[in-house]
């Protein structure tokens, strides 16, 4: 479905990424991996159009998008789901639901859709006017989540959807995550939970300083020793 | 009038007649109406764009005398902004697209220069073509007043007054109600959330820019039924216009109606303790205060934090 090849990505003269190929099929949740600096966000928004590649190419069901504004490549149907949630400030949840809509084909049948992301998160339900900057950071993660998922995408792609949650909105969050892959949805995430994020998706990758290390089954890499050594503290 | 407020100054006390107080207290609020409709698009582009847009003044200016030169031909000044308006919408969105989009790019310094030279230009053409004489435009209806028990109101200012809050709330609805509307705010907010969710910022950000400067010519068509003008015209209620939205706080608009109040009461009053020709220092001397005192503007202490 989407094919990542060979991508060089520089930020101003300094390389981010090293010939960075992977790829999502159909259906699978796919793990990208790496510490601190490895290059996931990088990634991510290349993908998304915020950034672009000097080298490579991008193709999403053979079509290429790596010269394609953002905005265009949300409505080719790739949703992000920002690293820090990136939600906007002063603006309410219903707003903000409401904004999801934006793309022409999005809004066709957006009651019904903003009924379904509200099923997904209901404590939403009870915010829709509190302005979305003032709820927890896990509310805002559900509220992030189902901003992106109102544009309709056949990839949602998280940035550490986990980051600064308690453990118990981790766990509601993947769950979420796990659930709509089951109704169909393609997911590439990107995890510092390592752990969590191997046990959630079928295959991932691992960056080292914008360079693809290893790649496999993510049952496989859960145990090999290098990995166990490096992301799992074992 | 037997009731009297007195106000102590240092030395003197001055004694303003209730009907004194109740006529200023009703032009402040007049005069506030319009205030608010001049600083919101400043307000607007600087919300949306971070750019802060000296040609604000010069857009006043020639929106003014289009107003004039309408009149000249045959056409009521009050339907002239709905010639004026579009007219400089379609300029702010042209505008946008071709220059102000590279101008975004660059440091700040670079916009404030680019702009101030646009108003210098503005200002060249209106000499060029109206000349340097002082114009007004003055029909039957400009002095026509209303006494409502001891208030008496000037029809033109309530109908400034009326038409710009028409404007605002419209506007305001618009940003609030609209998908249009609600991305120029998201792209306030965080502009790479909005591309990500699929909103054009090309688009959007010239949407926003065309809006503030209509709304700045709609504020030049409004002045020129009540004062008169000239090419320097708008100098100073450039400078109004910072006070207020300093005063208000950026980007809020509840700030800016509040900031616009604050103005307009501090003017209409110190002109009774202070010569005239001084009024217009009011809003230097309220822009320093506040940036001194309280930089973030009326909403933050609101809002309780500082
Ligand atoms: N805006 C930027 N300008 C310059 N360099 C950047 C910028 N953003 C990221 N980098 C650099 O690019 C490299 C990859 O960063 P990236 O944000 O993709 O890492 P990451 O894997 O997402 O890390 P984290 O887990 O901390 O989010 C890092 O060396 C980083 O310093
Ligand atoms: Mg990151």
């Amino acid at each position: 479905m989407l094919t990542v090849n060979n991508i060089n990505v520089f930020y101003g003269s300094v390389q981010a990424l090293w010939d960075v190929s992977f790829e999502v099929k159909q259906g699978e949740i796919v793990t990208l991996v790496g510490s601190n600096g490895a290059g996931k966000t990088t990634s991510i928004k290349t993908i998304s159009g915020l950034l672009s590649p000097q080298s490579g190419s991008i193709t999403l069901n053979g079509e290429r998008l790596d010269k394609a504004p953002a905005h265009k490549i949300v409505d080719m149907g790739i949703a992000q789901v920002p690293e820090g949630r990136r939600l906007w400030a002063g603006m309410s949840v219903r707003d903000t639901l409401e904004l999801g809509t934006y793309l022409p084909r999005a809004r066709a049948d957006k009651a019904k859709n903003i009924e379904w992301v509200l099923s997904l998160f209901p404590r939403l339900k009870e915010r829709l006017s509190q302005a979305a900057d003032t709820m927890s950071g896990g509310e805002q993660q559900m509220l992030a989540i189902s901003r992106a998922l109102l544009s309709k995408p056949k990839l949602l792609m998280l940035d550490e959807p986990s980051l600064g949650l308690a453990p118990v909105i981790v766990e509601n969050v993947f769950d979420v995550i796990r659930q709509i892959n089951q109704q169909g949805m393609t997911i590439l995430l990107v995890e510092q939970n390592v752990n969590h994020a191997l046990n959630l998706s079928t295959r991932a990758y691992v960056l080292e300083t914008g360079h693809v290390v290893k790649s496999g089954n993510s049952v496989d890499l859960m145990n090999d020793p290098q990995v166990k050594s490096a992301y799992l503290g074992l | 009038m037997c009731f009297q407020i007195s106000i102590l100054n240092s030395q003197f006390q001055i004694l303003m007649s209730f009907d004194t107080f109740l006529n200023l207290f009703a032009a402040s609020i007049l005069t506030a109406g319009l205030y608010a409709t001049m600083s919101y698009g400043l307000a607007l582009i600087y919300g949306v764009m971070k750019l802060t847009n000296l040609s604000h003044a010069g857009v006043l200016m020639l929106a003014a005398y289009g107003t004039y030169w309408l009149n000249t031909l045959g056409i009521s000044p009050y339907l002239a902004p709905f010639i004026v308006v579009p007219l400089w919408f379609g300029i702010g969105i042209v505008w946008q697209h071709t220059l102000v989009k590279r101008i975004m790019l660059m440091p700040p310094i670079a916009s404030l220069l680019f702009f101030f030279g646009i108003w210098l230009i503005m200002q060249n053409f209106a000499y060029l073509v109206f000349k340097s004489d002082i114009r007004s435009i003055t029909n039957e209806a400009t002095l026509l007043t209303y006494k409502l028990g001891p208030l008496v109101l000037s029809q033109n200012r309530l109908i400034v007054f009326f038409a710009g809050i028409t404007a605002l709330v419209s506007l305001q609805l618009f940003l609030t109600r609209t998908y249009q509307g609600r991305a120029i705010r998201a792209l306030a907010a965080d502009a790479e959330a909005a591309r990500l969710s699929g909103i054009d910022t090309d688009r959007i950000s010239a949407l926003a820019f065309g809006l503030g400067i209509a709304l700045a010519a709609f504020a030049g068509c409004l002045m020129a039924l009540i004062f008169a003008f000239d090419p320097e015209f708008g100098r100073s209620h450039l400078l109004k216009s910072f006070c207020i939205v300093v005063l208000g706080g950026l980007e809020s608009f509840v700030g800016v109606a509040l900031g616009a109040i604050m103005l307009a009461l501090a003017e209409n009053f110190s002109i009774q303790f202070m010569p005239a020709a001084l009024q217009d220092m009011v809003s230097f001397v309220l822009l320093v205060i506040v940036l001194l005192t309280i930089p973030n503007g009326l909403m933050s202490l609101l809002k309780g934090k500082k």
